[in-house]
């Protein structure tokens, strides 16, 4: 069957709801789970809306080639690769401009909260899968593979919360989806590293004026708030079950 | 300087970030933020003792440091090296002596060693010349996460005393995570194992040595 992307009339109606039917400071509904891979040292799942997003870490381990060890600090190295049938129509699989791009993005945004320098010599590779791709995907696996860091023992400052906010017409509205993403005005991808308000990834694609940017930046943080406490949560529902599984009753949580 | 305040409770999980404490010692695994709060640096289990905050780490990986007693897999031997796996991103080297080439050693021996030099960069050197060094025959080589070293041996080396004196066997635990064991027979063996997996689900659940030594004894007094 041929695909035909059919742009909606409307992307915000009279009733002011967007063509999902979610308000404009609505997010999608997220789902995050650790620990989804045996063979990974860290892995994380992020449901995110229409977004299936894999996150796999390996590392701290051995440089290969050799001379790409660094002597002070590890190697940071991310692959962001969006799967064949991540798209609505097939996607030529193998790296392309953008998810070279987005690689090094997310190489950036997370690197910064990792103690690097702790582990002279050796790699930690991060991998980002795209399964399904819905909008606001570097977001997403931002927000999954600081998830499989942390899973993965590997020292961090802190977790790393990640949100786009979009603009249609003159709404700023919260985690756009797929048909904002691609009609909408202007799209602000912001990734936060919450406990200490540092803000490591911020970009912008379409126009905003100083008040939009103002009033997109602060609610990108209250967004990134909202994604860091179910994060939080995701890392810890694993020992609680176990623990309830050992202790036995309703100890509620 | 403020009077200390702690934000979390003893055997806590914490989460990379998190506020632990303030006007506090930092120990393994905090670190101090601009403002002077403690924060954890790792997934973890928090730690307090005294005035001391450390956070136990619930995953890791083993990085060598020198005088560390290792247990290693011989996995090559070539020219001048011998090439030994040590459960870490590192493969760690013996250089053997010209007249001696490969020390009596074997591809797919076990050794107890000792690390004489890392740096971080090349690979991690170590020795056998030290009483009681070298290698280990007739033994099972089985892997734990190195995190879980310590909950193995246990305080004062309480839970390995445990495993050893139920199961009549030799167990040494060493620094990587790598475990020997010289087992009585095939039942002990089974149960060592199920009580290493036991230890690294759920050590940080208190109550942990009487489960364990609860488990030995059903598995070991049950037939077959």
């Amino acid at each position: 069957m041929l695909y035909v992307e059919k742009k909606p009339e409307k992307l915000i109606d009279e009733n002011g709801l967007r063509t999902d039917g979610r308000r404009p400071r609505e997010m999608r509904p997220i789902k995050m789970e650790v620990g989804v891979l045996d063979r990974a040292d860290g892995s994380a799942l992020v449901e995110w809306g229409g977004n299936r997003i894999l996150a796999a870490i390996f590392g701290p381990r051995e440089v290969h080639p050799k001379h790409m060890a660094l002597p002070d600090r590890a190697l940071v190295r991310v692959r962001y690769n969006m799967a064949p049938f991540s798209t609505p129509e097939r996607r030529k699989p193998g790296p392309d401009r953008r998810s070279i791009e987005l690689s090094k993005v997310i190489r950036n945004a997370l690197e910064q909260a990792i103690f690097v320098e702790k582990y002279p010599g050796a790699a930690i590779d991060i991998f980002v899968e795209v399964l399904r791709s819905d909008a606001g995907t570097r977001v997403a696996g931002i927000t999954a593979a600081s998830l499989a860091l942390a899973e993965a023992g590997i020292a961090m400052k802190g977790l790393v919360a990640a949100c786009s906010i979009g603009k249609i017409g003159d709404v700023i509205v919260v985690d756009p989806g797929h048909d904002e993403d691609m009609w909408g005005d202007a799209d602000m991808p912001i990734a936060v590293m919450f406990e200490d308000r540092l803000i490591t990834l911020l970009q912008m694609d379409g126009p905003m004026d100083e008040s939009q940017f103002s009033e997109a930046l602060s609610l990108g943080m209250s967004c990134c708030e909202l994604i860091y406490e179910l994060q939080k949560e995701a890392l810890r529902r694993p020992f609680v079950f176990v623990e309830r599984k050992v202790v036995g009753g309703d100890q509620t949580v | 300087m403020n009077k200390p305040e702690v934000y979390v409770k003893d055997r806590e999980i914490v989460i990379p970030g998190q506020k632990m404490a303030r006007g506090m010692t930092p120990g393994d695994n905090v670190y101090v933020d601009k403002d002077g709060f403690l924060r954890s640096s790792l997934l973890g289990l928090a730690s307090l003792e005294g005035n001391k905050v450390d956070v136990i780490p619930l995953a890791s990986t083993y990085i060598p440091k020198v005088n560390d007693l290792v247990v290693g897999k011989i996995e090559k031997i070539s020219g001048g090296t011998i090439l030994v796996n040590i459960n870490s991103p590192f493969t760690a080297v013996i250089i053997p002596p010209r007249n001696n080439k490969n020390l009596g050693l074997e591809v797919g021996d076990v050794v107890l060693a000792k690390v004489k030099a890392f740096d971080g960069m090349s690979s991690p050197l170590l020795t056998l010349e030290y009483e009681g060094l070298g290698k280990i025959s007739g033994c099972v080589l089985l892997e734990i996460d190195p995190a879980k070293v310590p909950r193995v041996i246990g305080r004062r080396g309480s839970m390995l005393n445990i495993l050893s004196s139920k199961t009549g066997s030799e167990i040494l635990v060493a620094q990587n995570g790598f475990v020997v064991v010289k087992p009585r027979d095939h039942k002990s063996l089974m149960a060592i194992m199920k009580a290493l997996n036991i230890i690294q689900e759920e050590s940080h659940i208190s109550g942990l040595s009487d489960r364990i030594s609860r488990l030995l004894d059903t598995i070991l007094s049950g037939g077959s």
